[in-house]
């Protein structure tokens, strides 16, 4: 009765809180098939802003704009993020590695607002004395992969830091020079932390609306900008049709990832398993 | 046309190591002064506890870490600062250090395809090595797919598919469970005595250290104890510490009474020990006597003569099949420990708690400790 009641309890806590989180996607992507012009009122069901949205040149330059910065900067991110996360893990003492491990993770706890201001400040300060960059893809790039790096180095580095140390000495033992020992045994060790910092950089870059502000100047608008302007000036039904073609590619990617790991996992166990059996017979 | 070969000289000692010292962070001095000389096929033994240099010691002559002071020699050319990857060295890792994302195949070959061999060579060599450590059907599997014994031979198959000159073992058993170690460790000796490669390991277990390598260095603080063979270890410990450190002992307290070229003789608080070898020193210097717990006699008859016996009651009995270990509590309330072989099955003559009983022990049994 009791352990009921607590079971029940706890249940439809959960859903209150499933509900809480994923009623406004639902009711968004419902409301994206909706005809009516009126984004709260719903007439009847049709594909209608999606053909909006293939006519939208606006929208699809920022969405272009947008898959550019965010797959550029996930690359240097993870770049610099390789570099950070080595020097730190590798090198206990250096010059300035107290600075260094620091200020790499600066940006992860800083505001975004007072990073783009920052930022904003320099570049202004740097073209008026000289005269570059414009303002624009190149400079919200280089805010973005900033930003990215941090991300990128945390990720990097939690996984140097699971990794045998032994396995550099090892390799360095069977006549590898310190950079086959990198591109041979290291670099391939950490590419499914690669991987996911370069997914969590991309995202992050994707869907960041602060920093771009900041950066961007005239023409570059990326895809969470023109949303953004476009909600406040009053909401298109369109938008709700980027939303659900966003959210459709996103749990597609992430579905098709999770049953990935998962199966390898799986297999990894299973062979674990045959291995003991084995040894044991 | 006697000619003696020019330039290969005969070279009896592979490794030379020459008054090493190592100083971490400027004060730390992990080993101190260390010299030593390992011969060609030798398997020779670093022991000693956790922190007492021994791993540091071997990360210097593996090109880990480099000596602070000293040389290191390596069938006489000078290799102390020498990369690890220039170094016919190759070292089996404590952890295994089998690289997870190439399977046993590519993990043997994978120093050989750095020396660029040809093809062939690189498949036959680590054909050989796979059939060597008995693994040939597994030659497709990833580290992950093994158990820990085929892993570890896994890291002796690439540890000596470069033949090395010298073999370097880091605690090559320490991640095995104890049943499997016995095994494993008569079928590492036998490989590497097969191969017939020169190997020096590093072990924290005496047992270890004494049913694998000809010659034992035990190590405290960074210098050495004592170097010698097993039973010269165990037999004629020099020190308290290394009498301590190598299986169990007695040691009795005492004073030296007299000194001669053929005895000594040493008065303890609860007998008096007729030692029969003569060693340095006076008479009056106070000296310890090491006694192995399987030298005494165990006899319920007061034994005759006046040295090399003593008396008291058994307090625990400790049964191990094979053998008994009694404790005896002398007259002076020390407690010794006496290990009897359990060599009939009738045990009726065996003693119990309580008991009184006479332990005694020849004059050769016996080890005089000076320091």
């Amino acid at each position: 009765m009791n352990s009921n009641m607590i079971k029940w309890c706890s249940r439809s806590w959960m859903f209150a809180v499933y509900f809480f989180l994923y009623m406004p996607i639902v009711t968004l992507v419902i409301y994206s098939f909706n005809d009516s012009q009126l984004v709260t009122v719903w007439s009847y069901a049709s594909m209608r802003w999606y053909a909006v949205l293939m006519q939208d040149s606006d929208l699809i330059a920022a969405v272009v704009l947008s898959l550019k910065i965010a797959s550029f900067s996930a690359i240097i991110s993870v770049f610099f993020g390789i570099l950070t996360a080595f020097a730190l893990n590798r090198y206990k003492r250096f010059f300035g590695r107290m600075l260094l491990s620091s200020m790499a993770s600066a940006p992860l706890v800083m505001p975004d607002v007072i990073v783009g201001l920052s930022l904003l400040l320099m570049l202004v300060s740097m073209q008026h004395w000289l005269g570059y960059p414009e303002r624009g893809l190149l400079t919200i790039l280089l805010g973005h992969a900033l930003l990215g790096t941090a991300y990128a180095t945390v990720v990097v580095t939690s996984r140097l830091r699971e990794m045998d140390g032994q396995l550099d000495e090892a390799a360095m033992d069977l006549g590898c020079h310190p950079w086959q020992v990198f591109s041979l045994v290291t670099l391939p060790l950490l590419l499914p932390a690669l991987v996911s910092a370069f997914l969590l950089t991309f995202t992050l870059s994707f869907d960041d609306v602060v920093l771009s502000s900041f950066l961007s100047g005239p023409g570059y608008s990326t895809l969470p900008m023109v949303i953004f302007s476009r909600a406040r000036l009053g909401l298109n039904p369109s938008i709700n049709a980027v939303a659900t073609v966003t959210i459709a590619i996103v749990t597609i990617a992430v579905i098709a990832s999770s049953f990935y790991s998962a199966q390898q996992e799986r297999r990894r166990k299973r062979e674990q398993a045959q291995a003991y059996s084995d040894a044991n017979t | 046309m006697s000619i003696a070969p020019k330039g290969n000289a005969v070279c009896e000692d592979l490794l030379r190591v020459e008054e090493v010292t190592k100083i971490y962070d400027g004060t730390i001095k992990a080993v101190d002064n260390v010299s030593l000389t390992v011969a060609s096929g030798e398997i020779f033994a670093l022991l000693g506890g956790s922190g007492c240099g021994k791993s540091t010691l071997l990360r210097m002559i593996a090109g880990f870490e480099a000596p602070t002071q000293g040389k290191i020699f390596l069938a006489g050319e000078d290799i102390t600062h020498l990369p690890p990857y220039q170094r016919p060295i190759n070292m089996m890792f404590q952890s295994y250090a089998l690289f997870p994302h190439l399977t046993v195949w590519d993990n043997i070959a994978f120093g050989l395809r750095r020396d660029h061999l040809p093809k062939e060579q690189i498949v036959a060599r680590v054909e050989s090595m796979l059939s060597l450590v008995q693994l040939s059907q597994y030659a497709n599997r990833k580290p992950h797919q093994l158990s820990g014994g085929q892993q570890q031979r896994v890291a002796l198959a690439r540890s000596l598919a470069k033949r090395p000159k010298l073999l370097l073992l880091d605690e090559p058993l320490g991640a095995l469970d104890k049943k499997l170690r016995e095994t494993t460790q008569l079928e590492l000796v036998n490989i590497i005595e097969e191969v017939g490669v020169t190997c020096v390991l590093v072990t924290h277990d005496q047992e270890e250290a004494m049913t694998m390598a000809s010659r034992i260095a035990v190590m405290s603080e960074g210098h050495f104890l004592q170097l010698g063979s097993p039973d010269d270890i165990y037999e004629m410990p020099n020190s308290r510490q290394v009498a301590d450190f190598i299986g169990n002992i007695n040691i009795f307290d005492g004073i030296v009474e007299e000194v001669e070229s053929d005895h000594v003789i040493v008065r303890s608080a609860d007998c008096s020990h007729y030692v029969g070898y003569g060693m340095s020193g006076n008479s009056g210097r106070a000296v310890g006597v090491a006694l192995r717990p399987e030298k005494i006699l165990l006899s319920k008859e007061k034994p005759a003569g006046k040295y090399n016996w003593c008396d008291g009651e058994v307090t625990e009995i400790v049964y191990f099949g094979a053998y008994t270990t009694y404790h005896l509590k002398l007259n002076s309330g020390k407690l010794i420990k006496v290990q009897t072989l359990n060599n009939a099955r009738d045990l009726s003559g065996n003693f119990s708690l309580g008991d009184r009983a006479f332990a005694q022990w020849s004059d050769l049994a016996m080890a005089v400790l000076t320091q």
